[in-house]
């Protein structure tokens, strides 16, 4: 459990340190990291033919025990130029604001700090034609103390981002958790939002309604997707 | 007993609140609400000037189970019975998008005849979603005969899917790693024959709906959607497609076999309510030059599915996987903590990203252009609600 | 059901049996049998052939049974016959009957499906039945009252849509002499008898105290007012070339050439008119499912349905039948049965059999192509529901009162030119009186 003192160190230091047992892996923000056996599914669609591939017929193999995911890495012959590129104008431009946790083929995933996230996702709507959010999750990190909302944004108007996801995160304690809200920048964010609001209760400041949307109006629990909330009869 | 009827009044007077009357004398409340032919489980509040609606409010949540909330206490492969139920009727596509995250996160292999028999499953279905679709459509204008020629058709790709899996709706079929068993004998013959028959079918929808003089007049110029408001609402889609933007997750991110499938992403430029009523029947009709394609192309034999572990699991880690479904792109947000069950799940569904455009469209319609238009977006409520 | 059924006993059988006929023997003694007396005794009886009917005369006919025939032909021609059962009630509620069950199995053929099957005898009459258990299903429904409905207004006014529509079919004249009332402004009497309509279907709206239904009243003033006026115009082309208000004369007036062959225009705008008098699709507006949840009929449950539903469909009768009369020459047609049906010189039995005295070749003939033409223009009424989605209130409004109006003029002067070239008309060239 981090003290009040290192979550304001935390929150003053510009690099948020998004370690914890899941993306132990993956801090580097200029390797690539490809999931392994993930040939068969993922022809990029990018105006560099180079990097797309027809499927092969790959050995149907088991997955090892849990941790030995770095020993698989190897395999991987090439890392996408496309999204490095995208991932690299961000980085360009903000520095250490952000910080990428992950490129794969079609997927980036940056973490953002909630002060920086409205500039962050004006540039990406602007600057790199992200141009609607496509979903908002909010995990719950019990072990840390913190709630994690990840925005998924992809674009309608690019050809040549067609099929990309960039996913935005922001951390935010358990105990008063406050985001601000996206919805000036993407109106579709909207009921996702709320629904993160009533599930996980995050408070999303400047959100029009911050209401019960999906559940009964008599709900009297706790947010039911925090981890502490156990389901009824069991 | 008292404690449950202070309850009971409780939650009255907070339903109340919600359909508060206006202090506006003109203006009447209604609620389109459950208990309503033409909503659906679903409510939306409307407020009506007259015959003109001013103000809509959805009100979802009357069919919410908690499927993300259910899925962290289930491994895997016990999730997929109980993810299919949101959209019962398209139930291969739902536990397709989810199989392909959980490959990505376990590193699981689907050999080459279990993705054709997964895309076929999934092309099958759709047709069964849009034609159920469409039956309700036809209903909601009033045409009875449109409700129970596309509902009678369905029968017969309901059961091509009960032969190929076994049950008529819920087919449990897709798994993290293939399908659960073979196509039966005589299946691809049985198949083809029925799709001959069902594109002469399409033939006849158009003239008796699409062609029909008074189904246009209702229709058409009702609800535009224009093409910047489409994407700034992030609707996704038929009703995306309707209004001229070309995207398809078949063509933006191919998925198992679809790289290998020729088709042309049907779309229209139009943005009313009649494109985004005629944008399904378009992609019905590629979807019956999609299957002959996956039918000719599939492997003569093989395995259909990888083997697993008893208890499969994958390295910590994260994936987000998409799949075209009926109503739009469905997607899978699954978060692994190195075990067997998974850590978080989120589902975004097309119904829940088009429900966006619902009060956008009906302020400023007519109460005869409510069904019309809220229909048109695709939207099945207990999708949106999970 | 879940229950396991008696055993059958023989004994059990024959004792139900006995019993019903037990007390079919009481009702006849104790309430048939004086009943009979008291009328015999205190009620007029007919005079048949200059000689009062006493019980002895009419007991003569165990000999010679065509003595009744002349008692059923006084019987027959008597207002109380008229009204109740033939043209009147029974006879439109028969059609209206029938009406519903052809709509059922028709829109079932056009829809891939078979419509009522199970109610009836297998293979013979598949879902004949039907209606009986429907209506026998409707009358042992509850009757619901929403809270705060304004109860008189509620309970009367689907009496008050059964009566009017029964009113209107009282107008009908099925065959020459046939007719309940024959006045001679029958045509406006139609007319102000269906502005009654819009005006039962308000206060029923008003009196179920919803909001739902409220609009649906709203919707079917707005729609029924809007095309009474076309309805009005079209007829009144017919009267200008009849020269009649009266509906016998109408109809035969059509002598030569039906008025359909000159008023194409008017016909068709009366079609489109009754249809939506009648509320039926495409313009069920007052009642649409998916917007309005079921309009002015929401709160309707029960026999009130079941009398608003009888209602409606006699309706269906009655403005087919005009129709059949105003355009398409009534009960005019060959002569296709012969003059007599048996020898006149058969025994008594045959002679009563064969309906001598009773039959009428005219009239019979008459009936029957009435009867062909108004099915032939109900089927039609029937079809658009079929192919037909429903349609908007303003698009509704603006068909009524600019297109059809004016269809509705351009063919009364073509009706009124025809007269003034003394083509038809009193003393023109093609008519024959």
């Amino acid at each position: 459990m981090s003290s009040e003192a290192d979550q304001n160190n935390n929150r003053n230091n510009n690099c948020m340190i998004i370690s914890n047992e899941f993306n132990k892996n993956t801090i580097d923000t200029a390797t690539t990291f490809s999931p392994p056996n993930s040939r068969q599914h993922l022809a990029v669609v990018s105006n560099s033919s180079s990097s797309s591939r027809p499927p092969s017929p790959p050995p149907a193999r088991t997955v090892g025990p849990p941790g030995s995911s770095t020993a698989l890495r190897t395999k991987e012959p090439e890392p996408p130029v496309f999204e490095k590129g995208i991932a690299g104008e961000i980085s360009a431009n903000f520095g250490q604001m952000v910080q990428i946790i992950f490129i794969k083929p079609l997927r980036i995933k940056v973490a953002v700090e909630p002060s920086n996230i409205i500039k962050v996702a004006t540039f990406l709507r602007d600057n790199l034609g992200f141009d609607h959010a496509e979903s908002v999750a909010g995990t719950d990190y019990p072990k840390e103390d913190q709630i994690e909302v990840i925005y998924h944004l992809g674009s309608y108007s690019r050809e040549d981002l067609a099929g990309q996801v960039l996913s935005i995160a922001t951390r935010t304690n358990r105990d008063d958790a406050r985001l601000p809200t996206l919805i000036n920048i993407y109106k579709s964010v909207e009921y996702h939002e709320r629904e993160t609001f009533e599930m996980l209760g995050v408070y999303f400041e400047g959100h029009p309604r911050n209401e019960r949307f999906l559940l009964p109006e008599d709900w009297a629990d706790i947010p039911p997707l925090r981890k502490e909330f156990r389901i009824k009869g069991r | 007993m008292e404690d449950l009827e202070d309850r009971i009044n409780e939650s009255q007077k907070m339903g109340m609140q919600i359909i508060k009357e206006s202090d506006d004398d003109r203006l009447m409340t209604l609620s389109v609400g459950p208990q309503h032919p033409g909503s659906g489980h679903f409510r939306f509040v409307v407020k009506l000037d007259g015959d003109y609606i001013v103000h809509c409010d959805p009100d979802p949540g009357y069919v919410h189970r908690g499927e993300e909330k259910m899925t962290e206490y289930r491994n895997f492969i016990q999730n997929i019975p109980h993810l299919e139920r949101p959209v019962i009727h398209d139930s291969t596509n739902i536990t397709y998008s989810y199989s392909l995250a959980v490959e990505e996160l376990t590193g699981i292999e689907v050999p080459r005849r279990g993705q054709f028999i997964r895309a076929i499953a999934s092309e099958l279905n759709r047709q069964v979603y849009t034609l159920y679709w469409l039956a309700i459509y036809g209903i909601f204008l009033g045409h009875s005969t449109m409700f129970m020629w596309p509902t009678g058709d369905r029968e017969l790709f309901i059961d091509l899917l009960e032969a190929l899996t076994g049950a008529r709706v819920t087919h449990a079929f897709n798994i993290p790693g293939g399908v659960r068993n073979d196509v039966p004998n005589g299946f691809k013959d049985r198949c083809l024959r029925q799709i001959s028959y069902y594109e002469k079918r399409l033939k006849e929808y158009e003239d008796i709906f699409y062609n029909n003089p008074l189904v246009r007049q209702r229709t058409e110029g009702v609800g535009i959607l224009t093409k910047e408001d489409a994407i700034r609402l992030g609707v996704t889609g038929s009703v995306l497609r309707a209004s001229g933007v070309p995207y398809d997750i078949r063509k933006a991110e191919p998925y198992d076999v679809y790289n290998e499938i020729d088709f042309k992403v049907q779309y229209m430029k139009t943005a009313d309510s009649f494109a985004r009523a005629y944008v399904p029947f378009l992609d019905m009709r590629e979807s019956c030059h999609i299957l002959r394609q996956l039918l000719d192309k599939m492997p003569e034999a093989g395995e259909v599915r990888a083997k697993l572990q008893a208890n499969p699991r994958g390295p910590p880690g994260e994936a987000y996987r998409r799949v075209e479904s009926g109503r739009g792109s469905l997607g899978y947000y699954i978060i692994s903590d190195g075990t067997p069950k998974p850590y978080r799940v989120k589902i975004s569904v097309g119904s829940f990203r088009n429900m966006l455009a619902l009060p956008h469209l009906l302020v400023g319609a007519k109460m005869g252009d409510m069904p019309v238009i809220y229909w048109a977006l695709n939207y099945w409520p207990v999708e949106a609600d999970r | 059901m879940a229950t396991v059924p008696e055993e059958f006993r023989f004994g059990n059988f024959l004792a139900s049996i006995i019993w019903i006929i037990l007390i079919v023997i009481v009702v006849l003694t104790l309430v048939i049998l004086p009943l009979t007396f008291v009328i015999l005794f205190y009620v007029p009886l007919p005079p048949v052939n200059g000689e009062v009917l006493t019980p002895y005369l009419f007991l003569t006919s165990v000999v010679d049974p065509t003595r009744t025939l002349p008692i059923v032909k006084y019987l027959i021609h008597q207002t109380p016959f008229k009204v109740v059962v033939f043209p009147g009630f029974v006879f439109a509620a028969i059609i209206a009957a029938a009406t519903i069950f052809v709509e059922r199995k028709f829109l079932a053929k056009m829809q891939l499906r078979v419509g009522p099957l199970y109610a009836g005898v297998w293979g013979v009459s598949e879902g004949i039945l039907q209606l009986a258990a429907d209506g026998l299903k409707v009358i042992s429904k509850e009757i619901l009252i929403p809270s705060g409905a304004d109860k008189p207004i509620f309970w009367a006014a689907p009496i008050a849509f059964v009566a009017t529509a029964a009113a209107v079919v009282a107008l009908i004249p099925v065959a020459p002499g046939w007719v309940v009332s024959n006045t001679n402004v029958g045509l406006i009497a139609v007319f102000a008898i269906l502005g009654f309509f819009p005006l039962i279907a308000l206060l029923f709206s008003w009196a179920s105290n919803s909001k739902y239904p409220f609009i649906g009243g709203l919707r079917a003033l707005h729609q029924m007012i809007a095309f009474e006026i076309p309805f009005i115009l079209s007829a009144l082309s017919v009267v200008i070339l009849a020269g009649s208000l009266n509906l016998t004369q109408i109809a035969t007036s059509q002598h030569p050439f039906w008025f359909i062959l000159f008023l194409p225009i008017s016909a068709f705008v009366f079609f489109i008119s009754s249809l939506a008098e009648l509320e039926r699709v495409p313009f069920d507006l007052p009642e649409a499912e998916s917007e309005i949840v079921a309009g002015w009929l929401t709160e309707t449950s029960g026999m009130i349905y079941g009398l608003i539903q009888l209602g409606s469909y006699l309706k269906v009768y009655a403005l087919s039948a005009l129709f059949v009369i105003l355009f398409l020459g009534g009960w005019s047609g060959p002569l296709i049965f012969p003059p007599q049906l048996g020898p006149a010189d058969a025994i008594p039995l045959e002679k009563v059999l064969t309906l001598q005295g009773l039959y009428n070749p005219v009239t019979v003939n008459a009936i029957f192509w009435f009867l062909v033409k108004t099915i032939g223009i109900i089927m039609l009424m029937l079809l658009p529901r079929g192919i037909s989605p429903r349609i908007r209130i303003d698009i509704l409004l603006h068909t009524g009162w600019y297109k059809l109006i004016v269809l509705a003029f351009v063919n009364m002067f073509v009706a009124l030119a025809l007269i003034y070239a003394g083509v038809l008309g009193p003393g023109g060239s093609l008519s024959l009186h």
